[in-house]
Order: structure tokens, then C-alpha cells, then sequence
């Protein structure tokens, strides 16, 4: 007789060691958690009456839970950080709206992979820049 | 006294000449914007040779051909009543979201010179899109009328135009091919003033000169 030692702790179903539901979810409920129990103990919920949570506290075995993970949303292009990604040399992404809302400058596209941005024209700040102008012209 | 008052008459015009120079109104500076291959290249130097006499840049059928954006400074404009406007004409590279080099390897390139155009291309793109940041006051965006308007790049481009909040002409390009379609482009683009014309036999541009007049004036 093959073990069956995890139970669902939503609805009781059992399941093998090992066995797919545990990393996906109950296949009659959905729960997603599964508590490991010794094989003499496999029906002790139903026949003192203990749901399999009472029985996890009593026996301190841990609660296997299938944590989701973060759901990986597809990142858009436009909403990456680069304003340019290199695929490969030669072959370019251009983010537009990136380049049209960011402070940076870009201003040589290097060989190997990397872009130069012109700090100084991200450090600039326009309104000094203007009364300096109207010295000179006096 | 006659030659005094001729050299004071000179010195007089130097003088305004001088001060015309620092103290005139910022130029209103027109960036010709759209797709590589729209016929921006030939659009300004329509432009500049019917206004100016020269030329801004050289045209070609392989993508990319303006990788830095050219200007043509001091273009007066006069249009049927007399009124003129005075602006820089401003060449961009065409703007795309994907460069690759092979494309331009179709049109018989040697590889080592394609990856540099591509190259200088994105340098391109990214040099327009910084002037459409700072430096630009009004946009004359082109388009191919053989092609479709609703592609990603035009839709994306002429939002980041509204949000500027800048004056846009949309011209629909290349009405002189027999698979034109302008008609498209002014159900794609309701809200903005649209122009078909061809750069290349100069049709219509009169037109877009009115429209320059009245919505950048």
C-alpha cells in the first residue's frame, strides 16, 4: 500500500507524498494547504472529529502551503526603465516615451552594448542658465 | 552733412541689426517628425528651397537615411494675405521603437556599415526625441499615405506630441503614388488638422503652408 500522508486541510482529500496536487492545489476544493500525516494517524479527523487543522495544531507537523507566486506580469516594453535596450549590436528598442520624459541625454550608442548618457545636460537647470545669457549680451 | 547722415543712417541700421539680434522674439522652431521613410528629409527641403533657395539634407529609399536632426534657421514663411512667420525648420530622423540592422542589409549594405547606421540611427532617434523635449514649438508630423496610420509608433508619437502640448499638422505624404490613401489618416487622426500632399511634386504643399501659417503662427 502506497503512503498517502498529505491531507488537504480545507476538505480531507488525501494525496501521496510527492504528488502534483500539492504544489498546484486540491483537485476537489482548491485548497492550498496540505498538512503531513503519519500513517497511523490518516483518519484520526474523521474519527475524533477534528478538522485537519486542529490536527496540524496538535501534532505540530507544518502546514505545507502552496505560496502563489507574485504573479509575474508581463512586462510591457514601455514601462521597462531603459530607454534603449540593446538585443543585440546593431539591433535596438527604442522606449519613446521613455526617452521623451526622461531627464538624460543620450548622446553616442557605444559598440559594445552600452550607451553614453550626457549627465551635464541632466544636471542643467534651465533657469540659471538664462540670466547668464542676458550678462553676455550687454 | 548728406554723408553724415548716410553713415549715421548705417550705423543706425547696424546698430538695430545689433540689438535685433539679442533682443528678438525666440524663432518658433518646427520639428518635422513621423516614421522613417515618411519623406521628412524631402518635405524640408521643399521647404527650404522654396523659402530659402538651399537645401537641408540628402533623401533616400533606405531607412534612416537623416541619423541627426537637421536644421534650417530663418525660414520665412508668407502665406495668401500677407501674413508671415518666421521659424527654424527642424529635420528629425525617423522614429521607430525597433532598430535592426538587418533591414538595411536588403538594400545590398556590407554588414560592419549597416550595424553603424543602425547605430547612429537609435542616436538619431533619441537626439529627436530630446528636442521634441526642450527645443521644439510646433510639430509637422509625416506620414506615409500608402501606409497604415495606426501603427504603435505613430499612435505613441502623437501622444507624447498632446501631452507636450504643442500645435501638430499631421500631412499625409507620397499622395502622388497610386495606392494613396489620405482619407485614412483624417479618420485615424479626427482631432488634429491633416494635409495630403507629395513632397516629391510638391502638390498641395501650398496648402500646408497655409496651415503652417494659421497653426504655428
Amino acid at each position: 500500500m502506497s503512503p498517502m500522508p498529505h491531507k488537504c486541510t480545507k476538505c480531507g482529500r488525501e494525496y501521496k507524498d510527492g504528488s502534483t496536487e500539492i504544489l498546484k492545489g486540491c483537485a476537489s476544493c482548491g485548497g492550498k494547504k496540505f498538512l503531513y500525516i503519519k500513517e497511523g494517524e490518516l483518519n484520526k479527523d474523521v474519527l475524533e472529529e477534528k478538522t485537519i487543522e486542529e490536527i496540524a495544531e496538535e501534532s505540530h507537523e507544518e502546514v505545507l502551503e502552496i505560496v502563489e507566486p507574485k504573479s509575474k506580469k508581463e512586462v510591457e516594453m514601455y514601462d521597462r526603465v531603459e530607454t534603449i535596450r540593446i538585443v543585440s549590436p546593431g539591433s535596438y528598442e527604442l522606449n519613446l516615451e521613455k526617452m521623451a520624459e526622461s531627464d538624460e541625454r543620450i548622446v553616442s550608442v557605444g559598440k559594445e552594448g552600452s550607451y553614453i548618457i550626457d549627465l551635464m545636460s541632466m544636471a542643467k537647470e534651465e533657469p540659471k542658465k538664462k540670466p547668464a545669457r542676458e550678462k553676455k549680451k550687454r | 552733412m548728406k554723408i553724415f547722415y548716410q553713415t549715421f543712417g548705417t550705423a543706425k541700421k547696424k546698430f538695430s541689426n545689433f540689438l535685433n539680434r539679442f533682443f528678438k522674439k525666440k524663432r518658433t522652431r518646427i520639428g518635422i517628425y513621423g516614421p522613417p521613410n515618411a519623406g521628412k528629409t524631402t518635405l524640408a527641403n521643399r521647404i527650404a528651397r522654396d523659402w530659402t533657395g538651399d537645401a537641408v539634407g540628402p533623401v533616400s529609399e533606405i531607412p534612416h537615411e537623416t541619423r541627426r536632426a537637421r536644421k534650417k534657421e530663418d525660414v520665412i514663411i508668407s502665406g495668401a494675405n500677407g501674413n508671415t512667420i518666421t521659424m527654424d525648420i527642424v529635420d528629425t530622423p525617423g522614429v521607430t521603437t525597433k532598430i535592426d540592422y538587418h533591414e538595411f542589409l536588403e538594400f545590398g549594405m556590407e554588414k560592419d556599415e549597416a550595424i553603424i547606421r543602425a547605430r547612429e540611427a537609435t542616436e538619431g532617434v533619441a537626439e529627436a526625441m530630446h528636442w521634441l523635449r526642450e527645443d521644439i514649438d510646433g510639430v509637422v508630423y509625416m506620414l506615409d499615405s500608402t501606409l497604415d496610420p495606426f501603427m504603435q509608433v505613430n499612435i505613441m508619437m502623437i501622444g507624447i506630441i498632446e501631452s507636450r502640448n504643442l500645435p501638430v499638422i499631421i500631412v499625409a505624404n507620397k499622395i502622388d503614388l497610386p495606392d494613396a490613401a489620405p482619407a485614412r489618416i483624417r479618420s485615424a487622426f479626427p482631432q488634429h488638422p491633416v494635409v495630403a500632399i507629395s513632397g516629391l511634386e510638391g502638390r498641395n504643399v501650398e496648402d500646408l503652408y497655409e496651415m503652417m501659417l494659421e497653426y504655428f503662427g
